[in-house]
């Protein structure tokens, strides 16, 4: 193993990281501009232009608030929560292809971190589940009624979803015949964008994931209506900063899954063809994941939250037996008309 | 009102029929300027069943305490009225000072239960059988009952304004200035503040537990005790709800109210008959012209004035203004309550921008608008605000709410939240003396603007608006309806607006009230909004109670509310629809 691949990964790694927390940043500036214009509004246009610096500002908010821990938390748990939530979050996008290849000073050098890793799609969704241990412990330990039926929710409702999310991959890793993103991506730009074939397993996508990442109409943890915030009601300064903060990179996170799986991630017809097109892979990308997360915003603006029990109900009769259907119509149709699927 | 005045023919069969069935029980009110009977304590119960069940009386409306200082007893008064309409009846019971105490009529009117609590606590009138009397404005451990009139507050100056500290010489100063040290405080006999413990709600949470008939799962679980509330992202203010959860289930809720009380009728009680007016914008900040008319309605009824005939318009007018801008707030913050994330709740508030710059231009003030005067309005419309309001209600008010129907009706997760929740059946809502939408989504046509007409409400084309299923999506859908009736209503006033004075006589400061009572109440957007006001020629009201329609309609909360999860305890009480300016008057 030489030095310069070394070099290399610390160097992807470092980009992506800061990537994402200053997509962080602006992600809550554009929902905040966004969501203001669904509702009439100006938002954010104080702290300079546009209010461009509005993240900034609340950055440096939260990092001068006082930290508050309460006197019967455990506070050990209560400490580590934040970061057992923060960190898979900002760990998941590793194995995205954000281009191909590209020619750096003579080496060749993939446009992702581990994009070829053979079992992608496993690790995103082995990973994705561990911060709800994050977000249970945090309600368990900040020894709140609030904060503990957030969690109790948080993990019903992650796990139930979990299940048809993953199902939902399962279209197209058969359609890929690799359980590797870089493969399915590359499949993609062969046969057409996946979204095309598998437009149920897009819609349980999208469903199952604004639950997996509490998202709007199924922000049960941490509904400000019943539980005020749920299992971070205790929290504050930073660590409430980072709840936040693994919230938004959530949503950067799964709007970039779906645009790798099911919308050609770096792909885009007649461009990326061309000899400089795979410089433009991440920006393509890029702009899948905004409009994505647009999207996201939008639902939010739009929707009342569902109730508890109904999205119980929602994922475990409805959801669940769809994907099931799903996989088992694409094993069907791919085994009667396997010219179709060549690999 | 002379019309309201005379005795129709129903009204002197009446009189028969009470006072021939219980001879010496049942004794007519002679005393000058009051009405209804006078019962005596121990039958109250029978004569109040044969009220209910033979005479028709269903709907206990208010009830509320007197305190007859110079005669040493104290009075308990009941006005009820008909569900199907017509004129009401009152009936009182009379009790000594030192002990008082009365039979509870919770039996016969469920609906007694918060107003029998509210008066134990101010006025300390025991009600013998009432199943859990506790204070519900002030706190437990609270010494006295304040609207008994020896209690004094702390820096109390003078029976009734205006003080002479500040009129007429012009030398103003508080009392408190001369009284730093506050030593007029009263402590209770044998006060020791070091060792004084607090009671920490320990009845609030008896009382809850023992509201808790059954557990919903046959697993072996425990009861959660959680307080929504005061401070609460949901509960619309200072408002707390304590409910005893199995899981998500509610098994049983206590509404917990007063953290916004001021003794609203004790300062009226010191107020002028005038100054009140301002005073009852307070009650309900949203809708205060709605306040302003069921006040000068009750005043007026005493001092026998009726206002000219634009004036009566123009109070048509701004009342339903307000009524449409109180529900389309409602319906908005309802959606938030439901976990819209305030898109329709700002949408509603623009239109109420707009009906609030019409109270601005005539009153001055947008929300306090203080624009009744005892026989007609403050002021006349200035110049332009006519158009607008023409606009308003024959264009853009008709399409915003056709839109904001579109949009919200019905949406998927709006219904599945919303339908079955919270079932309140009509016979359910008129025993808890629900009013107003409560009252109507359960399948109760009741409406006062019809039902008993007051100003000029018999003269407009309407409907009762009224839906049957008395879920919370029925509380929202009514709402609605409403709008369109105020709507309709709205066109005709604009359309025949006559001209000519606003006030009848002179406008005068200190008014000249005769001795007497009188219960005024209008259709509020929130229910029945009732003032009982009690005169003794002096120029402040010897007695001026609110019959709070925020406050009565929580009666049927915990029935809502009880085998529903917790996320419909907020979406219930959002389509009760609860201001708490006016729960803790």
């Amino acid at each position: 193993m030489d030095v310069a691949l070394w070099i290399e990964w610390i160097i992807k790694a470092l980009i992506l990281v800061l990537g994402l927390l200053t997509g962080f940043a602006y992600l809550t500036y554009m929902e905040r501009k966004f969501l203001a214009r669904f509702q009439n509004r100006y938002g954010p246009n104080r702290a300079g232009p546009f209010g461009l610096l509005q993240p900034v500002a609340d950055g440096v908010k939260l990092i001068f608030k006082e930290e508050l821990i309460p006197a019967q938390a455990d506070k050990l748990i209560f400490m580590a929560a934040p970061i057992i939530t923060t960190v898979p979050a900002l760990i998941i996008l590793g194995v995205l292809p954000f281009g191909g290849v590209v020619n750096i000073m003579g080496r060749e050098v993939p446009l992702s971190i581990a994009g070829n890793l053979n079992v992608g799609v496993l690790y995103i969704a082995a990973i994705t589940s561990i911060s709800v241990y994050g977000i249970v412990l945090a309600g368990w330990s900040s020894n709140n009624k609030y904060a503990t039926m957030g969690g109790i929710r948080s993990s019903a409702q992650m796990i139930s979803y979990e299940l048809a999310l993953a199902l939902s991959f399962v279209g197209p890793i058969m359609l890929a015949g690799s359980l590797s993103l870089a493969d399915i991506v590359e499949e993609q730009m062969r046969i057409g964008w996946f979204i095309i074939y598998q437009p149920i397993g897009f819609v349980i996508f999208l469903i199952a994931a604004l639950a997996e990442i509490n998202r709007a109409p199924f922000d049960m943890p941490e509904a400000e209506q019943e539980l005020t915030a749920g299992y971070h009601v205790e929290y504050s300064g930073m660590k409430f900063a980072l709840f936040m903060m693994t919230e938004y990179i959530k949503m950067i996170v799964v709007s970039a899954i779906a645009a790798t799986l099911f919308l050609g991630g770096y792909h885009l017809p007649f461009v990326t063809d061309q000899p400089w097109g795979v410089w433009l892979g991440p920006f393509i990308l890029i702009g899948k994941i905004i409009l994505l997360l647009w999207g996201i915003i939008w639902v939010r603006a739009t929707l009342p939250r569902v109730r508890y029990d109904q999205l119980m109900a929602m994922g475990w009769k409805v959801l669940l037996p769809i994907a099931l259907f799903n996989v088992f119509l694409t094993s069907v149709i791919m085994v009667l008309f396997p010219n179709w699927f060549s690999h | 009102m002379t019309e309201q005045l005379a005795p129709s023919v129903e009204e002197l069969a009446r009189v028969d029929e009470l006072t021939t069935r219980f001879p010496e029980v049942v004794t007519p009110d002679t005393r000058k300027g009051y009405e209804g009977y006078i019962v005596r304590p121990e039958n109250l119960i029978e004569v109040a069943t044969y009220i209910r069940d033979e005479m028709g009386y269903d709907f206990l409306a208010n009830l509320c305490g007197v305190d007859y200082l110079p005669e040493n007893k104290m009075e308990v008064v009941y006005n009820v009225f008909r569900t199907t309409g017509g004129r009401g009846l009152t009936f009182k019971v009379q009790t000594p000072r030192d002990s008082s105490s009365v039979p509870s009529l919770t039996p016969v009117y469920p609906g007694a239960d918060f107003q029998e609590r509210e008066t134990w606590d101010l006025l300390g009138i025991r009600f013998e059988g009432h199943p859990d009397l506790r204070r519900i404005l002030m706190w437990e451990g609270f010494n006295g009952h304040p609207l008994r009139k020896d209690w004094r507050e702390p820096f109390f100056e003078e029976e009734g304004k205006p003080f002479k500290s500040r009129w007429p010489e012009g030398h103003v100063y508080r009392i408190e200035d001369k009284n730093p040290f506050a030593n007029n405080v009263a402590y209770p006999e044998g006060f020791d503040p070091d060792q004084w413990e607090p009671e920490n709600d320990a009845r609030l949470y008896e009382s809850l537990r023992r509201s808790v008939k059954e557990l919903y799962s046959d697993l072996d679980t425990e009861i959660i005790m959680v307080n929504m509330g005061p401070q609460h992202p949901s509960t619309h203010g200072v408002f707390r709800i304590a409910v005893a959860l199995d899981g998500e289930t509610v098994l049983a809720l206590k509404p917990v109210m007063g953290y916004l009380h001021r003794n609203h009728e004790k300062i009226g009680e010191r107020n002028t008959f005038l100054q009140n007016m301002p005073f009852t914008d307070r009650l309900d900040y949203l809708s205060s012209m709605s306040n302003n008319f069921g006040y000068a309605l009750a005043v007026e009824k005493l001092m026998g004035v009726k206002p000219p005939e634009r004036a009566e318009y123009l109070r048509v007018i701004m009342a339903e203004l307000t009524r449409i801008s109180n529900h389309i707030f409602a319906i908005g913050m309802f959606l938030n309550d439901l976990g819209a994330y305030f898109t329709p709740a700002l949408y509603a508030i623009e239109e109420r921008e707009l009906i609030l710059d019409i109270f601005e231009a005539v009153s001055g003030s947008r929300m306090m608008c203080n624009y009744f005067r005892f026989g007609g309005v403050a002021r006349d419309l200035p110049e332009g605000v006519y158009d607008k309001i023409y606009k308003l209600v024959y264009d853009r008010l008709p399409r915003r709410i056709d839109e904001l129907d579109l949009y919200l009706t019905n949406n998927e997760i709006v219904r599945s939240r919303t339908e079955g929740v919270g079932v309140l059946t009509p016979e359910q809502a008129i025993a808890f003396s629900e009013a107003g939408p409560v009252l109507r989504a359960s399948g109760v046509p009741y409406d006062i603007r019809r039902a008993d007409p007051y100003s000029i409400y018999d003269r407009f084309d309407f409907d009762v608006a009224v839906r049957y299923h008395g879920d919370t999506y029925d509380r929202y859908l009514i709402r609605i309806d409403e709008m369109r009736q105020s709507i309709r209503i709205l066109q005709q006033a604009v359309r025949d607006l006559p001209e000519g004075p606003i006030q009848e006589g002179k406008p005068q400061y200190q008014v000249r009230v005769p001795a007497g009572e009188a219960y005024g109440r209008v259709e509020g957007p929130k229910g029945e909004l009732g003032y009982y006001v009690v005169s003794n020629g002096k120029p402040n009201p010897w007695r001026y109670h609110v019959r709070a329609p925020s406050f009565i309609n929580l009666n049927a909360y915990e029935t809502m509310c009880v085998g529903n999860k917790i996320a419909d305890v907020v979406a219930i009480l959002g389509s009760i629809d609860i201001v708490l300016g006016e729960t803790d008057r």
